[in-house]
């Protein structure tokens, strides 16, 4: 409860009257000044307020089933920041008054109290394996339903979306392709992972029949796909909103549910890929229920910026190694685990070898003064580094008191951010620069030639001829040019695998045979373009025209795996 | 190793006896097979004779039970508890492999 003087915490409950107020923009001004800070902020919740605006028209106004997923996952990933931008501010402001009103004695704390610096945390290849009954997967059972699924990651107040993939009963995995990074992290990160889905419905004639012609033609189909139309219809009706959306004008279309979430933190990063439990939110009952396996598998790394960013940097003197009198001037840099010494300050920078490396980590020791040292050399700092037996000892002088105080400081802010990041300080973890987000895929249902072929933005032109003289090649082979008298569609599927081929999203490139379609837990996925279709099948093209019309098979174009 | 029908076989075959794994429901062995009388064989990297439409082991999967009995990833599968696997459609042979009555 609230009492009048007392200062708490407030969590703003999803849909509740104080949120309409935060909406409405109508929360105390603060007596004092805005920091910086927030006004950037605010800044990014306006954009976002606009976002969202967008979002809804756009949702209104489109036709189109995959539009309409696409704007409703904007939708979402929108209030989803807004939300936590909002309850962002609230807390700086909270801060920010205590601050400013002044602490009681016993409310102080230590006064400079170290903070560990931040650090970029990069999630990538991200892997949520399916698990299918047997009937439903090999036998192809039943209607195809699919599924639209993307993941929500929230580390702190930002949050950022994957892409957003079709799933069915052909694919064992969901797989994303994207890398998500978000800087500015502190060593006591907790990364959020949500996993929404939404069921694609095949409009049939029902969805705008009248409600009790569709009630009756549901009851009289079968027993499940009835059920499912009657959900449909229910849920069609009924108010759009789910746990996260704000309250918005009731929009038709498609609704997402929360299917798993997780929680990752420091101790999850490593170089490599890891497996992690999900915990399930749905049940069968919920019409977006999909068949999870139950974990998650990704590779999550942290750069602290300690490790990529040099920290202190300066002229020092180095004693050489038997002359007590010999000091070398070098210009030191601290950075990650290590003080190079350069011959000069530009060195540093053009890339060239120091002249040599002290290495600083857990174990080294570094003591300021020296015991037996003559007076007027007052201002040393000694490290020492135990290699095996042998204790090494570097000495190094610096330029005055201030110099000294300053690398002292650099050196314990150091081994502080060591002791926070732990295992991100033995090795700098790579993190690879995302590419930029491809925009999503016009979802064709005729495999045309473009669709076919997976041009990577990378390719070169050669590589682009290759595959195409690759499909000449074999289109040359067929008999005279009498027979280019027939069009070259394909009348009829693959009659050959056992599966149906369902109308994949997109068509896999030609590649040779392997690629297998199963991923033990923990194998590195392969890159493979989302929505790989179950038959690694060359196109239908290719197939000569000479068996249309006379045999009602082809030759086999594929050549399947199972696993067994 | 050519296979023409009617004539004998010489082949070098080894018996391997793997024990199924009992994953939640399903009893797994371990590796993906790939071929079948109603495949593409021009397309199988194991195979000598780019005609032959055995069923062949693709893939095996670390630790299971197919490795730790000495499958390899390329051999051509032959016989399952005296059932054929050089004739039999792609589906066939899964089915034959995935027989929930049998253990081993």
């Amino acid at each position: 409860m609230f009492s009048r003087n007392h200062r708490s915490r407030v969590t703003v409950a999803r849909g509740s009257a104080l949120e309409m107020e935060f909406k409405r923009g109508r929360f105390r001004l603060s007596l004092f000044s805005d920091p910086p800070e927030d006004t950037e902020l605010q800044r990014k919740l306006d954009h976002e307020i606009r976002m969202r605006e967008g979002a809804c028209k756009l949702l209104a106004a489109c036709s189109q089933r995959e539009q309409a997923l696409e704007a409703t996952k904007s939708l979402l990933v929108c209030n989803s920041r807004i939300l936590s931008y909002m309850g962002e501010l609230q807390r700086r402001k909270e801060a920010q008054v205590l601050r400013k009103t002044g602490r009681r004695p016993s409310d102080s704390g230590p006064p400079a109290e170290r903070s560990p610096c931040r650090g970029r945390v990069c999630i990538s290849d991200l892997r949520i394996p399916l698990m299918w009954k047997d009937t439903e997967y090999f036998k192809n059972k039943g209607d195809l339903h699919r599924w639209a699924v993307f993941l929500l990651l929230q580390l702190g107040e930002h949050i950022q979306d994957t892409e957003m993939i079709l799933v069915d009963r052909t694919l064992t995995d969901i797989s994303f392709q994207n890398n998500v990074l978000f800087t500015e992290a502190g060593p006591d990160f907790e990364l959020r992972l949500e996993l929404y889905g939404a069921c694609l419905e095949e409009e049939g004639a029902l969805a705008g029949a009248p409600k009790r012609l569709a009630t009756k033609l549901s009851s009289s189909l079968g027993r499940s796909s009835g059920r499912r139309v009657r959900a449909s219809l229910e849920s069609a009706s009924g108010s759009g909103s789910g746990p996260i959306l704000l309250p918005t004008p009731a929009v038709g279309g498609p609704r997402y549910h929360l299917l798993a979430h997780t929680t990752l933190t420091l101790a999850a990063v490593q170089d490599g890929f890891r497996t992690h439990d999900l915990t399930l939110a749905s049940h069968e009952e919920n019409p977006a229920w999909l068949p999870l396996y139950g974990s998650v598998c990704c590779r999550l790394v942290a750069q602290p910026l300690c490790m990529t960013q040099p920290t202190a940097s300066g002229t020092l003197r180095v004693q050489q190694a038997g002359e007590l009198q010999d000091w070398a001037r070098v210009h030191g840099v601290l950075k990650g685990t290590s003080l190079f010494c350069y011959r000069q300050p530009e060195d540093a920078d053009t890339g060239e070898e120091p002249l040599f490396t002290i290495a600083i980590n857990k174990e080294t020791r570094v003591r300021a003064g020296e015991l037996d040292q003559a007076a007027g050399r007052p201002l040393t700092l000694s490290i020492s580094n135990r290699y095996g037996e042998d204790e090494v000892t570097h000495t190094l002088q610096t330029e005055s008191r201030g110099a000294l105080h300053s690398w002292m400081e650099a050196l314990w802010q150091l081994f502080f951010d060591m002791s926070q990041w732990k295992q991100c300080c033995d090795e700098i973890m790579k993190i690879e620069t995302p590419a930029p987000r491809k925009p999503p895929q016009v979802l064709a249902k005729q495999g045309s030639l473009y669709h076919e072929m997976a041009i990577e933005p990378l390719d070169d032109i050669a590589a682009v001829t290759d595959i195409l003289a690759q499909r000449e090649g074999t289109r040359l082979e067929t008999p005279p040019p009498w027979l280019a008298m027939f069009t070259e569609q394909p009348a009829l599927p693959n009659p050959c695998s056992p599966a149906l081929v369902a109308p994949a999203p997109a068509r896999t490139h030609p590649m040779p045979w392997g690629r297998p379609r199963t991923f033990s837990l923990d194998a590195v996925p392969p890159d493979h373009s989302p929505g790989a279709s179950r038959s690694v099948a060359p196109l239908p093209q290719q197939r000569s025209p000479r068996s249309r019309g006379l045999f009602s098979k082809g030759p086999p174009r594929t050549w399947l795996q199972s696993p067994v | 190793m050519s296979y023409v029908p009617g004539q004998p076989v010489t082949a070098v075959v080894q018996r391997v006896e793997i024990h199924k794994l009992r994953q939640g429901e399903n009893l797994i062995l371990g590796f993906s097979i790939g071929g079948g009388i109603d495949q593409d064989p021009s397309q199988n990297p194991f195979s000598e004779d780019k005609t032959d439409k055995g069923i062949y082991v693709t893939r095996v999967s670390e630790g299971g039970p197919a490795e730790i009995a000495g499958l390899q990833i390329g051999d051509k599968i032959m016989q399952v508890n005296g059932w054929d696997m050089t004739m039999v459609t792609h589906d066939q042979a899964r089915k034959r492999l995935t027989k929930r009555s049998e253990e081993v």
